[in-house]
């Protein structure tokens, strides 16, 4: 389409286009970005548009699109900058324009600076904080969204419920979850979905699958959620029942569907029927194995103790193992005390991801596990000299709907005095675990 | 903040005092009323205004709370541990202390203390301690009550000497807990019943001494008890005289010091003395209080005296003045005391009657109180009235405990009826009640007696399969009744048997008479044989001893491959399912 | 108002009716809005608005309150003066209390009773006491001040300090006990762990103990878990008083342990014919927790290493969870990286210790902790 219109348009015989011709034009091109000749063509077209009909609103709005679609933002910007008329439409895809760019900071200015942001516009700043990874910020806008009395829809929820599902803040997930049955959005499948998926990396497996059950059309998508939630949260038996009915109802598994079911048989270890569906993947299934499917099934093997067949399969996969596959790998080595293995792994280890402080921990502890204090040692003045810095850990809490974080050894949280004693406590009971559940003094009564 | 400027000057700071501060204020002023008149002092001294604040020291005793904080959550969590304690499911009342203390609402020490004395009232001593440690190590200050009940619970269990270190943490100068008059009785009267009234008259000093407590009638009757029961009349005298003395000189109202005193001029010899104090205390006019408890000592001096009749009518007083619930001056103690003193004067009809009247005072036997009567009904062969009692237990659901039996075992044997002991021998089983040597050794003993070897043979042959281990007395029954009985093999084989029993020691006088009985027959040899005989069994012991650890190793070796088959098993498991 | 009246010109200001209205209402933190922008007031608004700050969660407003009152002419009344004094106290927040009592121009007897009930209910007994004797020094007390004295002396275990009270009630001010000042020397002595001591007081009693007298020693013993002594006192009190028996009453279990006076010294044999008692392992083959040191990537010594080990994020974020929440009520916590097998370890025997189910998501899976076990079989 656009190749005619490119003909159409360049052609000198041709009317000079309207605004409605133009539009249509642009809405094409930033419709289908890729297209060679869209690029070109809106850049001809943004030249005479200006010419034609200076601050032209829907043109200027869609030629924004066509921008942020093209990965040019900067343009993007710059043309809403001289834009003395805007409408919400033009904000909403400033916003969700930017987000997609990434340039998150910029999309909340927009935002902060409409007069009256929609449903839309809340929508599109919530869902892209999610996608960039901030979580946090994305329940904050949410809160803020509720607080002004905005209404929220499905496209909404699924956001936020994602948000929770990343946080583990279960108490605002199954709030948004009564919300859901409020707005009668359960039987959303996309809504439904995002719950079960929330659930299960929550922990709560049993409320996913009754999300899950509830569900009349189930898509791929519910399946391999609640088959990686199952695998997740160590029901593994219940993950392999789950994907065999999935077969069972006629669905295509899929490369997500697999990783799931072959967690689930590491973690259990089930080596055997592990290695069998990964036959199966490709044989029957028909899916390409991919990346993580080799780090599963690496891992697999790792744990039996089959070493030697995991690194064949190490050596054979048809493209350049990355650090999951060789990390499973030195797990493997770390569980079974082969060390010979784990120095030639971190060979490779060291070469293909040189930052990765995980695996140094790992090699460290494998000489830990085997005696070889002095090896430990050598690790961690490799670290030094490479600069690696162990990654500080840190683990969040829920409490009442609130997120709190903390750092290894924090001691700067204000109820710092009182954790330290509820550790001191929990330290002293545990060293003395089993001595006293019994009570075997001699003080019995008679 | 506030705008105006103070209209008058601040008479006093009002930064608020760390609580610690205010408790050691506390007892510092607690000890100056010691000396000081009451109240001729002014307000409390203040701190120089500037001066440091003393350094707090997070090591330093912690306060108990006070009584203001059981409220709200922590007061709903307080009845519901109470309600549990009601249904007594004693575990999910400690379970839920203890997990309470992980949370945010954390028991009060008072919770603490209710859950201890549940657990103490129905003798869980353990558990008890268990919890104690638990919550001490969970810095719930403990209060007095806390410490009273830690050392009831070390008495109980006849441990005064544990009982006394933790009481002395009280003593030190820096304990926020104050020793009350119930923890002096508390050690007073373990240290008495213990027989060790040296500690029990330094803690009667140390109370004096110290002056934390008023110098306290019951301590001193506790202690004066103690030398009656060692015969020591002279002391209980003039223990006496020395609480009289104490508090001023004034005649004591509390009666529980009288029975002892009584029982202290008896001892001496003092009949006359006695009964005047009687005659003084209990008279018209006196005003000597006394409760079922005070009374029952007076009571069991008396019977224990030869004045029967001063008992029986004391005793009717007693029953007069009973008006429950407001007034309690009968309880089983004294209906035990009553049997006691009749059976003394051996009118055992009129012990039983006695103790039949007891439900009318709303009192109920226990084993223990059966025990008593149907002990003295048996020793003075009164066996079908013992065994009355025994069958009225089981009919009123009081269960007879291993003492019962060896009560009911002694008499049968006693008028010969031996079936009979061993029937009651062997019902203690039925009865799921765990005898121990001793016991095993009454029915030994009884049947050795009557020359059935074999049937005592066959009881010292039960004992391993019963747990039991025996001890030297059951060695020393059998192995005398077969030198009694010429019966030398069989008892060469239970001195082996002795020798081989590294818990016990064969004692010489035993020794010597099996020698004896061995050399009269001529066997003179046969002793060193027995000697090198158990050496040989010994080093073969010890070689299979050995033996049974490799097939412990080879046990867990297969214990291993059993859970190796177990996971095959469940990735079976799993491949079924996903046939299925 | 019965009567309807015209409704007065819309004000810019709010009155001392807006501000009463609101009051009623409970949305006290409107009314300190509207003060804030110029309302009027009069004594019995300010009196109003300060008795509606009866909880902690307003003491901000009560001391707005305050402060608008001090700049306002009523400022030396001593009914709103006493109201405010009840209110900080309500708040907890008796140093606000003495600072305004302080500086009261006067102060009735009412005004001391407040501050004296107000410290011992803040669990302050020592200051009520302090203040007491201040007290002293400017009015004569009543036999109200001495049932205030009495409870603030309940509260900090001052068992002493109330006897010479007691004594002091008489003999220096000339007021006969009640049964209350009686009951509250009961108070006393219970509430600071003395309940036998408390019984004896009631048998010394010079006269026949009322039922207000044995409820005192029911909620005593409830109070100390004294179930025989809390069954004794409630026979006593329905006795006295039938309206208080409790219908829903669960019944005494039967003691284990002998009470009583054991008249039979010698002749309890049973521990002489009993095998001790068999102690039943509850738990086999588990292993008390040993830090595992390996883990810690660290080039410190061994004690520094366990310290590293105890402050592992997870941990905290456990320990703060644990006291942020109710007993038993599981904990979920997210962790960036893989759990070190040192922190699986403890968090197996941290969940059954505290009896609660933890689950521990990490950067690979998840982890359900209970009962000293966990979902993965450590095996991940």
């Amino acid at each position: 389409a656009a190749a005619s219109l490119c003909a159409m348009v360049s052609s000198p015989a041709a009317p000079a286009p309207n605004d409605v011709t133009l539009l249509t034009v642009l809405s094409a091109c930033a419709d289908s970005p890729s297209s060679p000749l869209a690029s070109p063509l809106a850049l001809t077209l943004h030249a005479r548009a200006l010419k034609l009909f200076p601050s032209h609103l829907l043109l200027s709005t869609c030629l924004a699109r066509f921008y942020l679609a093209s990965r040019l933002p900067h343009l993007a910007l710059q043309l809403f900058d001289s834009m003395p008329v805007r409408s919400v439409v033009t904000y909403n895809t400033m916003i969700s324009g930017l987000m997609r760019n990434g340039l998150v900071d910029a999309a909340f200015e927009v935002f902060d600076g409409m007069p009256g942001p929609d449903k839309v516009s809340w929508t599109a700043l919530i869902d892209g904080f999610v996608k960039n990874g901030r979580h946090d910020e994305a329940i904050d806008c949410f809160r803020a969204m509720l607080l002004d009395g905005v209404e929220t829809d499905y496209i909404t929820l699924v956001a936020v419920v994602s948000a929770c599902a990343e946080v583990g803040a279960l108490g605002l997930g199954m709030w948004v979850h009564r919300l859901v049955l409020r707005q009668r959005l359960e039987r959303n499948v996309r809504v439904a979905n995002s719950l079960i998926d929330m659930y299960a990396r929550c922990g709560q497996v049993n409320l996913a699958a009754q999300v899950f059950r509830s569900i009349r059309k189930r898509t791929v998508v519910s399946w391999n959620s609640m088959i990686v939630g199952f695998a997740a949260n160590g029901r593994c038996t219940d993950a392999i029942e789950l994907f065999e009915e999935m077969r069972r109802q006629g669905f295509k598994p899929d490369a997500v569907t697999l990783t799931g079911v072959l967690t689930a048989c590491s973690h259990a270890g089930l080596t055997e029927h592990g290695l069998r569906y990964y036959d199966l993947m490709t044989t029957e299934y028909g899916v390409a194995a991919r990346m993580e499917h080799y780090g599963c099934v690496v891992d697999l093997l790792g744990r039996a103790g089959r070493l030697d067949e995991a690194m064949h399969v190490v050596e054979t996969m048809p493209m350049r193992p990355n650090e999951v596959v060789l990390g499973a790998l030195l797990a493997g080595c770390r569980t079974h005390g082969n060390l010979d293995m784990a120095e030639q792994m971190m060979q490779h280890l060291f070469e293909l991801d040189p930052q990765g402080d995980a695996n140094y921990v790992l090699l460290s502890n494998i000489y830990a596990a085997v005696g070889k204090w002095d090896g430990a040692g050598k690790v961690r003045s490799l670290m030094k000299a490479r600069g690696v810095k162990k990654r500080p850990g840190h683990s969040t809490v829920e409490i009442d709907g609130d997120v709190h974080e903390f750092v290894s050894g924090d001691q700067s949280h204000p109820l710092a005095g009182e954790i330290g004693q509820m550790l001191g406590l929990l330290w002293h009971e545990m060293t003395r675990y089993g001595c006293d559940v019994h009570g075997g003094s001699s003080f019995d009564g008679d | 903040c506030l705008a105006t400027p103070p209209l008058t000057p601040t008479p006093t700071q009002i930064d608020d005092q760390p609580p610690a501060d205010a408790a050691a204020e506390r007892r510092r002023r607690k000890r100056r009323l010691r000396v000081e008149p009451p109240l001729s002092r002014g307000p409390a001294p203040q701190r120089a205004p500037g001066a440091p604040r003393p350094a707090s020291n997070p090591n330093a005793p912690k306060i108990p709370e006070p009584a203001s904080v059981l409220s709200g959550k922590r007061l709903d969590l307080h009845r519901r541990i109470l309600t549990l304690i009601r249904e007594n499911d004693l575990d999910e009342a400690a379970l839920l202390t203890r997990h309470s203390i992980y949370s945010n609402c954390r028991p009060t020490v008072f919770t603490c203390n209710a859950v201890l004395a549940a657990l103490l009232r129905q003798a869980r001593y353990a558990d008890l301690l268990s919890l104690h440690r638990f919550v001490t190590q969970a810095s719930v200050a403990p209060t007095v009550a806390t410490y009273n009940l830690l050392l009831q619970a070390y008495c109980d269990c006849r441990r005064p000497d544990v009982a006394l270190e933790h009481f002395r943490l009280l003593l030190k100068d820096d304990s926020p807990v104050l020793p009350s008059p119930t923890t002096y009785r508390i050690l007073a009267r373990s240290l008495a019943e213990n027989g060790k009234l040296d500690q029990a008259l330094e803690l009667k000093d140390g109370m004096l001494e110290r002056g934390l407590i008023a110098p306290d009638t019951q301590v001193y009757a506790f202690i004066m008890g103690g030398f009656v029961n060692a015969g020591d009349g002279d002391k209980a005298v003039s223990l006496f005289e020395e609480i009289k003395e104490k508090l001023g000189g004034e005649s004591i109202l509390d009666g529980v010091v009288y029975g002892n005193l009584m029982k202290g001029y008896f001892l001496k010899g003092m009949e006359k003395e006695a009964m005047d104090c009687y005659a003084e205390v209990l008279g018209e006019g006196s005003k000597v209080r006394f409760g079922a408890v005070s009374y029952n000592m007076v009571l069991d001096a008396l019977g224990r005296n030869g004045r029967l009749d001063d008992a029986l009518n004391l005793f009717d007083r007693m029953c007069m003045e009973h008006d429950p619930p407001r007034t309690i001056t009968v309880n089983l103690g004294s209906f035990n005391v009553m049997v006691d003193a009749y059976c003394r004067a051996e009118r055992f009809q009129d012990a039983i009657e006695v103790f039949g009247k007891m439900a009318e005072k709303k009192c109920a036997p226990d084993a223990l109180s059966y025990n008593n009567l149907i002990d003295w009904l048996g020793k003075n062969k009164l066996v079908g009235e013992a065994e009355g009692l025994y069958k009225e237990m089981e009919e009123r659901g009081v269960n007879p405990d291993e003492y019962t039996y060896v009560l009911l075992i002694e008499s049968c044997f006693k008028v010969d009826r031996v079936e009979d002991a061993v029937a009651y021998f062997n019902k203690m089983f039925d009865a799921g009640l765990r005898p121990n040597a001793n016991a095993f050794n009454k029915v030994i003993d009884g049947l050795v007696k009557v020359d059935r070897l074999s049937e005592a043979q066959g009881f010292f042959d039960m004992m391993p399969e019963k747990e039991v281990k025996p001890n030297i007395a059951s060695y020393e029954l059998l192995l005398k009744a077969y030198i009694d009985a010429a019966r030398l093999d069989d008892a060469i084989k239970v001195a082996k048997c002795i020798l081989l029993d590294e818990s016990v020691v064969f004692s010489d006088e035993t020794k010597a008479l099996l020698e004896e009985a061995l050399d009269k027959e001529g066997r003179n040899g046969q002793m060193t044989k027995l000697y090198e005989d158990v050496e040989m069994e010994k080093a073969e012991a010890a070689a299979r001893a050995a033996e049974e650890k490799a097939r412990a190793e080879a046990l867990a070796k297969e214990e291993e491959e059993r859970k190796k088959a177990e996971a095959k098993a469940k990735e079976e498991a799993a491949a079924r399912a996903s046939r299925a | 108002p019965p009567h309807q009246q015209a409704p007065p010109p819309p004000d810019p200001v709010a009155g001392p009716g807006e501000l009463m209205g609101l009051c009623r209402e409970g949305r006290v933190k409107d009314a300190v809005e509207l003060l804030s922008k110029g309302a009027r007031t009069d004594l019995d608004t300010f009196y109003e608005l300060a008795a509606t700050c009866s909880n902690p969660k307003l003491l901000e407003e009560l001391r707005k309150v305050h402060d608008f009152f001090l700049r306002s002419p009523f400022r030396g009344d001593l009914r709103v003066n006493n109201m405010l004094l009840a209110m900080y106290a309500k708040c907890a927040a008796m140093p606000h209390a003495r600072r305004t009592f302080d500086n009261m121009p006067d102060r009735d007897m009412d005004s001391w009773h407040i501050m004296i009930d107000g410290y011992s209910v803040n669990g302050l007994g020592d200051e009520a006491l302090r203040l007491f004797e201040l007290m002293k020094e400017c009015m004569a007390p009543t036999s109200q001040t001495y049932l205030l004295v009495l409870n603030a002396c309940a509260n900090s275990e001052a068992i002493e300090e109330a006897l010479l009270y007691f004594d002091a009630m008489s003999r220096d001010h000339g007021i006969e006990p009640g049964v209350e000042h009686y009951v509250g020397i009961i108070e006393v002595l219970g509430k600071s762990g003395h309940l036998n001591e408390a019984l004896e007081f009631i048998e010394k009693l010079p006269f026949e103990p009322n039922a207000m007298v044995w409820e005192s020693l029911l909620n005593l013993a409830r109070m100390n878990g004294d179930i025989d002594l809390e069954d004794r006192a409630e026979e006593l009190l329905v006795s006295l008083d039938p309206s208080k028996a409790n219908p829903k009453k669960l019944p005494t279990p039967p003691p284990k342990r002998r009470l009583g006076i054991n008249m039979l010294d010698g002749r309890n044999k049973l521990v002489e014919y009993r095998l001790p008692p068999k102690i039943e392992k509850k738990v086999v083959n588990e292993q008390r927790y040993v830090p595992d040191t390996r883990y810690v990537l660290h080039d410190i010594d061994q004690e520094a290493k366990e310290q590293a080990l105890l402050y592992h994020s997870e941990r905290l974020a456990i320990a703060y969870g644990l006291i942020s929440t109710p007993a038993r009520t599981p904990l979920r916590i997210i962790k960036n990286l893989r759990i070190c097998g040192d922190c699986h370890n403890a968090i197996k025997i941290m969940s059954r210790i505290v009896g609660r189910e933890l689950i521990v998501r990490d950067n690979k899976r998840f982890h359900h902790f209970k009962d000293g076990k966990c979902s993965c079989g450590d095996y991940w």
